[in-house]
């Protein structure tokens, strides 16, 4: 008889299944039609409750019945088992028997005998079927009701149509799973050895030239008529690829000065702006063409060549050819200052290694290596591998807060409004702190902007070469901190994207060994890794966000473990004294916390809330002053989800761990907690008495204020409410004038009266005389 | 009117630099200077900074409606005898939602009666909130006025069954529990309340160590979309598993009683209605095994017990 139940249990899948399928094209074709049978299913428990719908429930249900096993009898073994053997054994050993439902209705009995075999194609006779017979009880129910619930009531599709994909999918999953064990082992060895070949032929290539430059060029070297055909603008990634020794050998002689000239032209007008970072002024073309000649007839003619392989790919290997005389031993002389590490090591101050650190990845770093030992040979580099980051947009600068003033409160309100702009400060980074600390970001954007211009790196020059120095990558990192600040997501990625992956070899400064001799690790402010790393996130990529964290975990982790083997940050062999080095741990620790911070909140923004809190947790170990702060957080992320019990577990953790503040810190967060308890427990009246405990233990407690008032009105003390971040916002409006809290009032204004506007005006008024160019303005709601 | 869902915390989009950086310490200062941030850990997204609901958003079948009712004088007269009626209207019914009915006596200028109503929503659907306020002017002349505040309910979950039957009359349910939000959810308690003839056995747990832990592991809360599989083991009662025609054709095993939390604590219930099965029709006799051994040595007789029931 086991056989037969089986049997019977399978069909009975194919029904469901069937009926499921059924039940999602008839989602297409009714779509109230099913959701009013899924909704009576649903609510029909409580209704109960409510005495009077009870009857009507009632003959709801015995009318929808159908639907209503429909979305009840799911089995495990799904769909298709009618066809595959093994499920059905599965079944068996279950010993499931007979499955029918009570439920027998005509509707199913007909699927039924329809099952026999279970194909999808089989489907569409049903449709029909079932249709009509929804079609029925839809009528029947809009003659009891009013018609009113027919419209909008699609809401439920795509929940419905979902499940069903997900159960026509597992048994397949148990299918193939062994199979597929199989086979990734089968292939793991061939995998290694490409690996293997790869890396070989990778780091080949820049040994090859390590020993002596000459030979390996020579048959690389590109042409130089083709380098001649580009203008200075274009891409050298065209002349680079192309090299023909024909041409080489003939026009050696003519195209030589050429191609010298354009080159010197070209690559000194970047290494001026290198050695020069200072210059305020837009650096012409002209000016630098100049400088260039007077570099030139220096001594020291082999910076030339350096810089001009940095900057262009191709030009380098001709003038390499040229300097080709020059005896093999002198030009060992002229570098072995550069190039010998304990030289290095002694010009590099112990803060700038430190700081600067940063692992390169192998095809950086054998750039990196040939820049520095292979002066005279070729260093090629894509076009693509250069960082050539320009301005993307010219004026960000605006000010929201006069728009709105302009509009509501007439002109010459708006003409009161002054506020710094770029204009008004020094134009140095003097001003630029003074725009930031003001809170005039965009002016600060705009500045930073205008910095950049100087540096030769300014709008439209994306694209075009240029060289970085300290400064340069510090007014990037400024500016588009200033963006991502001011929720200006795209454009920061604008402006990040010629940037890469920020490990491009022009970021280091071994790329410049005549500007930075002897320096050492990336001019990439780690921060700005950060900045770079956390910015997908806010532009709904957090995957893309994680990968280059992870990425910078990685690295981080991998400083670490060269200092506790006695090594140089980035793995070298330098000698650094027990203090130094002791220093050096502990910032890159708590760099390496600081991407776990990243990570988490991006773990947290994706709604991942199981990895966030591991991930806070391993925060902790690198921030262990900040666990109370933590934990709390933690403790918050638990409530959100609503699970009120980890919460308060998490609190208790906290008030364990509150040592670690001061008294009234931790007075104030245990307290905090508490309130935050109550809320998730839903007494907002105890909520309340916490909030105001904190405020009598700390008046100017923005956080507490503003939520005493928030649980003031949800206890229906509207009028309370607003008198607390009234008074709140006017005792200190140079603290108080959050976005959040501005929003809370905002609202409770629209509330109160259907004349908010001039209330919200006031709030404006106020804004005005406070706040800078960056005030985030939507929370006044004045749209 | 206001629907007063959870309010939520303020998150804040953390910009660090380094003290060797250009800014020097200005961003960490300017995030220290943010109200909204924690203090001591500026860096942490998920600040404490309630703030108020931005929008309707969603209602499902089961959660609380809570709803701000202002009436606010706007004039510059003096209203008397002002009531407030809140009724909520559903597709079947019209339920009276106002805390009292009483009238207030007077409303002053810039003055407002304020409530605050809930109500569990059980039907899914359009509901319409209706809010009638009627007043007497200081001429006497009487006003009355109504607003309509519509909104949708929607379904939450998703809950499908299966039973297996066993040999020896104990009923396996298995039941799937999706969530169908938009937002996660924590699932506080899925229980089955069997029917008077079954006590069950909730098999969602492993005890180890001689602590019970949930097989739904660390992870407490279903995202959206995420389905759950819960198994409960029912048996019949003494009473009535004697009595094996009882337990014969339709029975009633009992219901599914869950109850979920959202954000910050906002509490959702529901119950499935009475789930049915077929038991297992046997004909008029039954055979089934009492005791039979697993392993016989050969050319040995051995026992088995069979019991036979007539149905």
């Amino acid at each position: 008889s086991n056989a037969k139940d089986a049997k019977s249990t399978s069909d009975e899948d194919d029904s469901r299944d069937i009926v499921q399928q059924k039940t999602q094209e008839e989602i297409l074709f009714h779509e109230e039609t099913i959701d009013l049978g899924g909704d009576e299913f649903e609510s029909e428990g409580n209704e109960t409750v409510s005495e009077d719908s009870n009857n009507f429930v009632d003959k709801l249900n015995e009318q929808m019945m159908e639907s209503v096993i429909i979305s009840d009898s799911p089995n495990n073994s799904e769909d298709d088992t009618g066809e595959l053997g093994c499920l059905q054994e599965i079944v068996d050993q279950m010993e499931a028997k007979d499955n029918q439902k009570t439920q027998t209705e005509v509707d199913k009995e007909e699927f039924l005998s329809n099952e026999s075999e279970t194909e999808h194609e089989e489907t569409p006779k049903d449709i029909s079927e079932i249709g009509t017979d929804d079609q029925a009880s839809l009528k029947e129910e809009s003659l009891q009701e009013a018609a009113k619930e027919e419209p909008k009531l699609g809401n439920n599709v795509p929940v419905d149509t979902k499940p069903n994909n997900i159960d026509e999918s597992t048994p397949e999953d148990q299918i193939l799973s062994p199979s597929t064990t199989k086979s990734s082992s089968e292939s793991e060895p061939i995998p290694v050895c490409t690996i293997f070949s790869q890396a070989n032929n990778a780091s080949s290539q820049p040994q090859l030239f390590l020993p002596d430059g000459f030979e390996p060029q020579m048959v690389k070297s590109p042409s130089f008529s083709s380098i001649i055909e580009t203008p200075v603008k274009s891409n050298p990634q065209v002349v680079q690829p192309s090299p023909s020794l024909s041409k080489f050998f003939g026009d050696t002689a003519s195209t030589n000065t050429l191609a010298s000239d354009f080159f010197d032209s070209f690559t000194t007008s970047s290494f001026i702006s290198v050695s020069n970072p200072n210059a305020s002024s837009s650096v012409s073309e002209q000016m630098s063409s100049l400088s260039n000649g007077g570099d030139s007839s220096s001594s020291n003619s082999t910076l030339h060549v350096q810089n001009g392989r940095s900057e262009a790919d191709g030009p380098p290997s001709s003038l390499e050819i040229t300097q080709s005389p020059k005896p093999f031993s002198q030009i060992q002389a002229v570098f072995a200052g550069s190039d010998d590490p304990f030289a290095t090591a002694l010009n590099m101050s112990e803060l700038d290694r430190r700081n600067d650190a940063w692992i390169p990845s192998e095809e950086t770093r054998n750039v990196l290596i040939s820049v520095a030992t292979q002066q005279y040979s070729t260093v090629f580099i894509d076009k693509e591998n250069l960082t050539m980051p320009g301005l993307k947009f010219d004026n960000i600068q605006g000010d929201a807060v006069k728009d709105l003033m302009l509009r509501f409160l007439g002109e010459q309100a708006a003409v009161k409004r002054q506020v710094l702009n770029a204009n008004s400060v020094e134009q140095s980074f003097v001003g630029l702190k003074q725009l930031i600390s003001s809170k005039n970001w965009r002016a600060a954007v705009d500045l930073c902007g205008r910095l950049l211009t100087a540096h030769g790196q300014g709008y439209k020059k994306s694209g075009l070469p240029a060289s970085h120095t300290t400064d340069s990558l510090q007014l990037w990192f400024v500016r588009l901190a200033l963006l991502v600040k001011l929720n200006l997501f795209q454009n920061a990625e604008m402006e990040f994207e010629p940037f890469g992956n920020l490990d491009q070899p022009d970021l280091y400064y071994e790329y410049y060994p005549n500007v930075y001799p002897g320096r050492k690790g990336s001019m990439v402010p780690f921060s700005m890794r950060i900045l770079h790393a956390e910015l997908p996130q806010y532009l709904g990529n957090p995957q893309e966000s994680l990968d280059r964290l992870h990425s910078m975990k990685i690295i981080c982790t991998k400083i670490l473990e060269h200092l506790e083997q006695g090594l140089a940050e980035d793995g070298s062999m330098t000698n650094i004294t027990q203090e130094n080095r002791q220093a050096s741990v502990q910032l890159w620790r708590s760099r390496l916390g600081r991407v776990m911070y990243s990570m988490a909140n991006c773990l947290l923004m994706m709604k991942d809330y199981v990895l966030a809190v591991d991930a806070y947790h391993s925060v902790i170990k690198y921030y262990p002053q900040q666990e109370p702060q933590l934990l709390s957080g933690i403790g918050r992320i638990f409530l959100q989800i609503g699970d009120i019990k980890t919460a308060e577990k998490y609190f208790q953790d906290v008030e364990k761990a509150a040592h670690k503040l001061d008294g009234l810190q931790s007075q104030i967060m245990v307290l905090m907690n508490r309130a935050f308890l109550h809320l998730g427990q839903n007494n907002f009246a105890e909520a309340h008495r916490f909030f105001t405990e904190i405020l009598r233990i700390d008046s100017s407690n923005a956080v507490a204020n503003n939520n005493a008032a928030v649980c003031l009105l949800y206890l229906g003390k509207l009028k309370d409410s607003l008198r607390q971040l009234e008074g709140m916002v006017q005792q200190d409006p140079q603290h108080y004038l959050h976005e959040s809290v501005l929003f809370n009032l905002t609202t409770m204004y629209e509330l109160e009266s259907s004349r908010s506007m001039q209330k919200k005006q006031a709030l404006l008024e106020a804004v005005a005389i406070k706040e800078g160019d960056s005030f985030n303005t939507q929370c006044l709601k004045l749209g | 009117v206001m629907r007063l869902t959870k309010p939520t915390l303020f998150t804040n989009i953390p910009v660090t630099c380094e003290e060797r950086d250009l800014p020097g310490n200005l961003f960490n200062q300017l995030m220290k200077d943010d109200p909204s941030t924690v203090k001591g850990a500026e860096t942490l997204m998920l600040g404490e900074m309630l703030t108020l609901p931005q929008n309707f958003g969603n209602i499902f079948l089961g959660e609380t409606f809570s709803s701000y009712i202002s009436v606010h004088n706007d004039s510059n007269q003096v209203v008397k005898d002002i009531l407030v009626k809140a009724d909520l209207q559903t597709s079947s019914q019209r339920l009276n939602l106002s805390a009292s009915s009483a009238a207030v006596a007077e409303l002053k200028p810039d003055c407002c009666i304020d409530d605050v109503i809930h109500h569990e929503v059980k039907e899914i659907g359009t509901h319409i909130l209706v809010c009638a306020v009627s007043y007497t002017t200081q001429t006497g002349e009487k006003m009355y006025f109504r607003k309509f505040f519509k909104f949708q309910v929607l379904k939450p979950l998703d809950v499908k069954t299966k039973f297996y039957n066993a040999e020896t009359d104990e009923v396996f349910l298995e039941a799937q529990i999706q969530n169908i939000t938009t937002s996660p959810m924590f699932m506080e308690k899925v229980s089955l309340e069997p029917s008077m003839m079954y006590n069950v056995a909730e098999l969602n747990t492993v005890d180890t160590a001689g602590e019970s832990e949930s097989t739904f592991g660390a992870r407490t809360y279903l995202q959206p979309m995420d389905t759950r599989q819960y198994l409960y083991c029912l048996k019949p009662k003494q009473e009535f598993a004697e009595k094996a025609g009882v337990i014969k054709g339709v029975t009633v095993i009992g219901k599914l009683d869950i109850v979920w939390k959202t954000n910050l604590g906002e509490r959702g219930r529901l119950q499935t209605s009475q789930l049915q099965r077929m038991a297992p029709g046997y004909g008029d006799v039954r055979l089934s095994l009492e005791t039979i051994p697993d392993t016989v040595n050969l050319e040995e007789p051995f026992d088995i017990t069979c019991k036979i029931t007539n149905c």
